[in-house]
């Protein structure tokens, strides 16, 4: 009984008294001087340093494959200012701008055509008579379009010949002896923007008397009008200042990825890989899912912990938490066959026509897909909230029972704002859940790589949208590995793994902060 | 408001604002709270009743053998002197030679994916499970063991605490990217078993982990003070009079995990799925060739059969009867471990 080895565990209760003279070893094998305990010790403790190892590797692998996109992504910025590319983007810019406000006035033209023969019942002769005016003018707009579009043609092509020969031959002086040729016809694309910029004040100045139906899509006519005459002063501007020799700014390569509204892959013009429109795509997801999630998660945990009865409580819990178990896969399958068919034949229903929106074409959607992740979401809300309510002391219910207050006054004044921090960081982990998900949104979301616009308010959530999750997904399997393509999905994995990392902190500061329940 | 009645009892009166207050928060709580288990059972009906007629039959022996233990072929279906055919491509084409057709130019609707089995899915998700689970538990219960036995509350063990509950929140997908980049890239595994039984070990660590070490807690100290009083070493303690009362509790809730290791889809994308393989998994050159290969994945078949061939009713069948397989899989692991709970909790009780 001398061979306690000397180890400072606090439930080690009968510890020997530590050698005095040095000389107290114990009888088993030592390697090293550690004996066997030692060595058990020491294996298990390296065991457990996995976690950190992981979480390092991870980050380490992220950043290995993902941080090489900004030199290379900058090193293609640089050479699409250098070959003349962005020169020719600007006009590109700027005639579609032009082509956009000239579909307008003809969809107003078509429209107004239809509304004639269709609700007033004229002749489709007579109401070609009375649109006859609106038509000259988009007739007019659309023509006056024809030597700008062809300039810009020229110039977008040898751009692109410029491009694709500088990529063999950097800094030949015949190429850029070329480029200087391109330049050469800014003047040109000057004065053609000045005749258009002209033309547009006139069609604006004897805009026809259109029906009164019209009017506000006539006003609206006119503001995209005025902003096209301002952006077309910008482009002069910018055509002015452009300079195909100032390097592209390490600042501007960052933001073309964190703040870059495109994400354009091997497209023959110029590839883009602005993460926005995925992060907008991700969050109005899980805006969706977590406003269906959060509601019938909390209420659920209320109702099982504070009024459910005995038998209730055992089956709805288990049953609750089997949810969770669902394969993510299985419930994207689901939203593909059934779900998404059912929410589009529904927005067709006549009693929902109020909905904005409504009814939709696309069956894949951001509804689809929200709505489907709130299954999964309310499972991780349910669960940690009925933990949170759980926890509260009885004390403060007894307490509050105590002074006369009714099971619901208890609940709602005494049980749930003690919980509340719980309910919270409850929240926050579903959030973090449905963010991170991959198969529901990459299979229902809809994978297209669009902002539809919050201006539209409820109707945005009906359209297609592509996620962070679902374009590292989807596109991963195709890229070479090393291209710029490659490096930017693991850039978007990198911020994904650093919005779950914020999340899950401030839930776990949350719950350890402001919870009174522990004690 | 409560009425003081003559009895001096409190007694809520049943007409008061108060009580009729209470009780429609009561049914709309209730409401909202069956709405979700309907919602659920309604996913689960189903997933049921259309995957049935595939995976099931009515005569003996009761399942359909050809699903589940074929490979996924090419459907054909046609017009034959009058009858409808759907032949799955291989019986195709012992059909053709055998009615003098030449299957290569034999007018007929094929459907990808839609005909024969998935008996290559199936044990592909029982080797990926197996062999990650092998790993994370092996690591998972020695952190534990370690957590909860030996460590004290240094800063270092705060950081790993820390790091187990971070790793717990990142989404499957960056672990899949994570075993893309070091696995099948830097380590030049390629898209192998191997690689992803350490993808999926490594997503499941912070669970096993956090599980075991709540079993290995809830050991009453008193067993450890019995046997150290004894002259126990600590090992031989933890060997001894910790582990054993544990594990049947580190077991179950590891085989929830086990359900989480089958049901993930996004990291086995690019680690160890394929989406068509026709070998089976032991038909391989070598040993080393057998952790090389990739195979095919339940839940990625769902995946390809769902979003990469066109939908119809032949499809239709493939994608149920694989779900309803797979649920029934996923079902039958998370019902094992809460059988297995309530059988420990009767077992060891202190």
């Amino acid at each position: 009984m001398s061979n306690i080895p000397e180890d400072g565990d606090p439930n080690c209760v009968n510890q020997a008294p530590a050698p005095t003279n040095g000389k107290f070893r114990s009888r088993r094998l030592h390697l090293f001087g550690l004996d066997s305990d030692d060595i058990v010790r020491a294996f298990f403790g390296g065991n457990a340093t996995i976690a950190i190892i992981v979480l390092g590797l991870i980050i380490f692998f992220l950043f290995r494959e993902g941080a090489g996109f900004f030199g290379q992504n900058g090193a293609e910025l640089n050479l699409y200012r250098k070959s003349g590319l962005e020169y020719a983007d600007y006009m590109r810019v700027q005639t579609d701008a032009f082509f956009d406000l000239s579909k307008y006035l003809t969809s107003i033209e078509s429209e107004e055509l239809t509304t004639l023969v269709k609700k007033d019942g004229l002749p489709f002769r007579e109401a070609k008579e009375r649109t006859a005016a609106l038509h000259t003018f988009t007739d007019d707009l659309r023509m006056s379009i024809g030597p700008m579009k062809a300039l810009m043609d020229k110039q977008v092509a040898e751009a692109i010949a410029i491009r694709n020969d500088f990529k063999l031959h950097p800094d030949s002086a015949e190429l850029i002896a070329r480029r200087t040729a391109l330049l050469a016809s800014r003047d040109e694309f000057h004065r053609l923007n000045e005749d258009l910029r002209t033309h547009v004040s006139a069609v604006l100045a004897n805009l026809p008397e259109a029906d009164k139906r019209f009017a506000r899509r006539i006003e609206k006519f006119r503001g995209m009008a005025e902003n096209y005459i301002s952006a077309s002063r910008r482009t002069d501007r910018a055509l002015d200042a452009w300079n195909p020799d100032k390097p592209v700014h390490f600042f501007a390569r960052l933001t073309s990825f964190l703040f870059g509204r495109n994400w354009i892959t091997n497209s023959y013009y110029q590839d883009w890989y602005g993460v926005l429109p995925l992060l907008y795509g991700s969050v109005l997801v899980s805006v969706i899912a977590l406003f269906f999630a959060v509601p019938f998660g909390i209420a659920g945990a209320i109702y099982v912990n504070q009024f459910a009865s005995v038998w209730e409580q055992r089956l709805i819990k288990p049953y609750i938490e089997f949810i969770s178990a669902i394969p993510s896969v299985v419930i994207g399958f689901f939203g593909v066959i059934v779900w998404g068919q059912f929410v589009r034949d529904a927005s067709h229903w006549e009693i929902l026509s109020w909905i904005p929106g409504f009814p939709i074409s696309e069956r894949l959607n951001a509804f689809t897909a929200g709505t489907l992740l709130a299954i999964m979401a309310i499972p991780t809300i349910f669960t940690l909230a009925e933990d949170a309510l759980n926890n509260v002391p009885k004390a403060f219910t007894e307490a509050s029972y105590a002074v006369g207050a009714t099971k619901l006054q208890t609940t709602s004044r005494i049980i749930v704002p003690t919980a509340m921090s719980g309910m919270i960081s409850a929240v926050l982990l579903g959030f973090g859940r449905v963010i991170g998900e991959t198969m529901v949104v990459l299979l229902c979301a809809g994978n297209r790589i669009e902002m539809p616009p919050l201006s539209d308010g409820l109707a945005a959530c009906f359209k297609p949208v592509h996620t962070m999750t679902g374009i590292v997904a989807q596109e991963m399997g195709e890229v070479v590995p090393g291209s710029t393509h490659y490096r930017a999905l693991f850039l978007v994995g990198t911020l994904l793994f650093f919005i779950s990392l914020a999340i899950n902190y401030v839930a776990q500061k949350i719950l350890r902060r402001y919870s009174i329940s522990e004690r | 408001m409560e009425n003081r009645t003559g009895k001096g009892t409190f007694r809520h009166n049943p007409k008061s604002w108060s009580h009729r207050r209470e009780r429609i928060v009561l049914a709309s709580l209730r409401l909202m709270t069956y709405f979700v288990i309907f919602c659920a059972a309604f996913l689960f009906l189903d997933i049921i009743v259309k995957g049935t007629p595939t995976v099931f039959s009515t005569h003996f022996p009761f399942v359909n053998v050809e699903f589940l233990t074929g490979s996924p072929e090419t459907l054909h279906v046609f017009e034959w002197n009058g009858s409808h055919i759907e032949l799955a491509d291989n019986d195709f084409r012992t059909w053709a030679a055998a009615n003098g057709v030449d299957a290569a130019t034999f007018k007929d609707a094929t459907y990808a994916y839609s005909g024969g089995g998935i008996l290559p899915a199936i044990l592909g998700t029982i080797l990926l499970v197996a062999g990650s689970m092998v790993i994370a538990l092996f690591l998972g219960i020695l952190s534990a063991i370690y957590l909860s036995e030996y460590a004290r509350d240094t800063a270092f063990i705060r950081m790993i605490r820390l790091s187990i509950v971070n790793l717990a929140g990142v989404p499957s997908i960056v672990f899949g990217l994570f075993g893309m980049g070091m696995f099948v890239l830097f380590f030049g595994w390629g898209v192998s078993l191997l690689a992803g039984w350490f993808t999926l070990a490594f997503m499941v660590l912070p669970i096993v982990i956090t599980a075991s070490e709540a079993s290995l807690r809830a050991v009453p100290k008193g067993f450890r003070e019995g046997a150290l009083a004894l002259g126990a070493t600590k090992w031989q303690t933890i060997r001894t009079n910790v582990l054993p009362y544990a594990m049947p509790g580190i077991l179950t809730s590891s085989i929830l995990s086990i359900a989480r290791v089958a049901g993930e889809t996004a990291p086995i994308m690019f680690t160890a799925a394929y989406a068509m393989r026709d070998k089976m998994p032991w038909q391989v050159d070598s040993l080393w060739g057998f952790f090389q290969q990739g195979v095919m994945a339940l839940p990625y078949h769902i995946y390809v059969v769902s979003s990469k061939i066109p939908q119809n009713d032949y499809t239709a069948r493939m994608q149920y009867g694989t779900a309803l397989v797979f649920m029934i899989l996923v079902t039958a692991i998370t019902m094992l471990s809460i059988f297995m709970r309530q059988k420990a909790r009767k077992k060891y009780r202190w």
